[in-house]
């Protein structure tokens, strides 16, 4: 079941077009890729799926709610964590789950305790967010936007900024969570993908270019890797 | 009304492990009470604008727009750090941010009202003069609810508008004109057609309904009261409270669903 159906939207900005006709559909459960490089429209695309910004045309249903008509229902089962991390600074790591888990009715304490103990959360609970290192604030963040169970979850380049040690601890966790949920995750980090996604969508200045398995892309591309075949994908775009 | 007092509760932690609002908000207007109960003191009491009953009004007002201050840059950080970007998306409505934000800087400006009136009262009983009844303190924090009103979301306002290095800029403006034009520390009463102009802004009107109510004197001797500068500053007052309360709510819905 196609859980997420984005039909042929556009987003312009005075100079610039941000996504063009872009039409994909992302089944429930599925971890699904957005890749490009910057400017490809990947945080455009998640922006507007979470009702942050406008689209110009075309149309979107998210579980069967149409995006223009019922985005509060929408709101209610979706989360995002923002390419910024996006806490509260001055309130503890407690604090800030028990204040997300507040907005969606979830503050039992059972909810929390199962997110800190699937983050490892445990030693940093009682610090304040401006003073976690950059790994455990991308763990808060990405653990606020599981509090309120959300059935897809978007993740905006994750593990951006991380150390190749904080990474792989990150994609083990989304390893993990992706079991339960339909997770929609951007990055232009090709290794990430590969490791991670069902499937991938890739974006090239603001057109989708393929979708499909990694291994779809690699035949179609008929190229040994994975990273080759991004690179042919664009560059064939491009000329 | 939970998502309310939820998003309170997190701006008023968020607010009061900053160091900032001690310094500003509390610091700052019981530093000037005792400053310009210095100057006057040295000046044998000529200054009567310097005078406790006096003082106390003009006080009020002009640490109300440190709130504006602090609301700004809580907003505009918010802003700058996708932390609302991330609330945007959750089920919470623009209504839920707006009180949020206003009850957490009606906290602060009604402690800082008590502040004043503790600070005021002890220099009165240091001067040993007498000070203004309870029952006409209750009546000075209700008459100045309007200009807190107005500086609490004008600070919304401008935090939701400017970026958090900016809007600093754009409230330190604010103050100087709260300071200056409100007469707080100035014997506006003095200045003929400078007067007549401070009138039209919310500043003066407030100041000179705060100083009927603790029956203080302007600089001319004359005991302040009920006339056409209070009663045109009430139109004033709430003209101003109105058009910055409509002026946050469009901004802060334009802010939320953006086309950027």
């Amino acid at each position: 079941m196609n859980i997420i159906k984005i039909d042929n939207v556009c987003k312009n900005y005075k100079t610039k077009k941000a996504l063009d006709k872009v039409s994909l559909s992302i089944k429930q459960g599925e971890l699904f890729g957005l890749l490009g490089v910057n400017g490809a429209g990947k945080t455009t695309l998640i922006k507007i799926l979470c009702g942050l910004t406008r689209k110009t045309s075309g149309t979107i249903t998210i579980n069967d709610f149409n995006l223009d008509k019922e985005i509060d229902k929408i709101k209610e089962i979706i989360d995002i964590s923002p390419q910024e991390t996006s806490v509260a600074n001055n309130l503890t790591v407690k604090e800030n789950l028990e204040f997300f888990a507040n907005i969606y009715n979830y503050n039992d304490a059972n909810t929390i305790n199962e997110i800190v103990d699937i983050f490892n959360l445990n030693e940093v609970l009682n610090q304040r967010a401006k003073t976690l290192s950059g790994g455990y604030k991308r763990r808060l963040s990405i653990a606020i936007a599981l509090i309120s169970k959300p059935k897809i979850l978007f993740l905006d380049e994750p593990t951006l900024g991380l150390d190749v040690f904080a990474r792989r601890e990150l994609w083990n966790i989304i390893k993990k969570l992706q079991k339960n949920i339909t997770i929609i995750l951007t990055s232009h980090y090709l290794e990430e993908i590969e490791n991670l996604c069902d499937r991938v969508a890739i974006l090239s200045n603001g057109k989708l270019l393929k979708t499909g398995t990694i291994e779809e892309i690699k035949q179609i591309t008929n190229t040994q890797n994975f990273e080759d075949a991004f690179i042919k994908l664009v560059e064939a775009k491009n000329e | 009304m939970n998502k309310v007092i939820n998003f309170y509760k997190r701006n008023l932690k968020e607010i009061l492990r900053d160091p900032i609002i001690y310094i500003f908000c509390l610091g700052f207007p019981i530093a000037m009470f005792f400053l310009f109960y210095i100057i006057n003191k040295f000046s044998s009491g000529h200054t009567p604008t310097f005078e406790i009953l006096s003082l106390l009004p003009g006080i009020i007002v002009f640490s109300y727009s440190f709130v504006m201050l602090t609301l700004a840059i809580i907003v505009s950080k918010d802003k700058q750090t996708f932390f609302l970007k991330r609330l945007y998306s959750s089920p919470m409505k623009s209504y839920h941010f707006i009180l949020g934000y206003f009850l957490v800087g009606l906290f602060i400006g009604l402690l800082q009202t008590l502040v004043c009136v503790i600070t005021g009262f002890i220099i009165s009983l240091i001067s040993n003069i007498g000070f203004v009844s309870i029952g006409n303190i209750l009546l000075l924090i209700i008459t100045q609810l309007p200009i807190l009103i107005t500086n609490i979301f004008l600070g919304i306002l401008f935090g939701t508008i400017f970026n958090d290095k900016s809007a600093p800029g754009i409230c330190s403006v604010f103050i100087s004109l709260a300071g200056i034009l409100g007469g707080c520390w100035m014997p506006i009463e003095t200045m003929g057609g400078f007067e007549t102009f401070c009138r039209f802004l919310p500043f003066y009107p407030s100041v000179y309904i705060g100083r009927i109510i603790t029956n203080s004197k302007n600089a001319l001797g004359i005991t302040y009261s009920f006339n056409n500068v209070a009663g045109l500053g009430l139109i004033t007052i709430s003209l101003f409270m109105i058009s910055s309360i409509i002026l946050t709510i469009i901004a802060f819905k334009n802010n939320i669903v953006s086309d950027k």
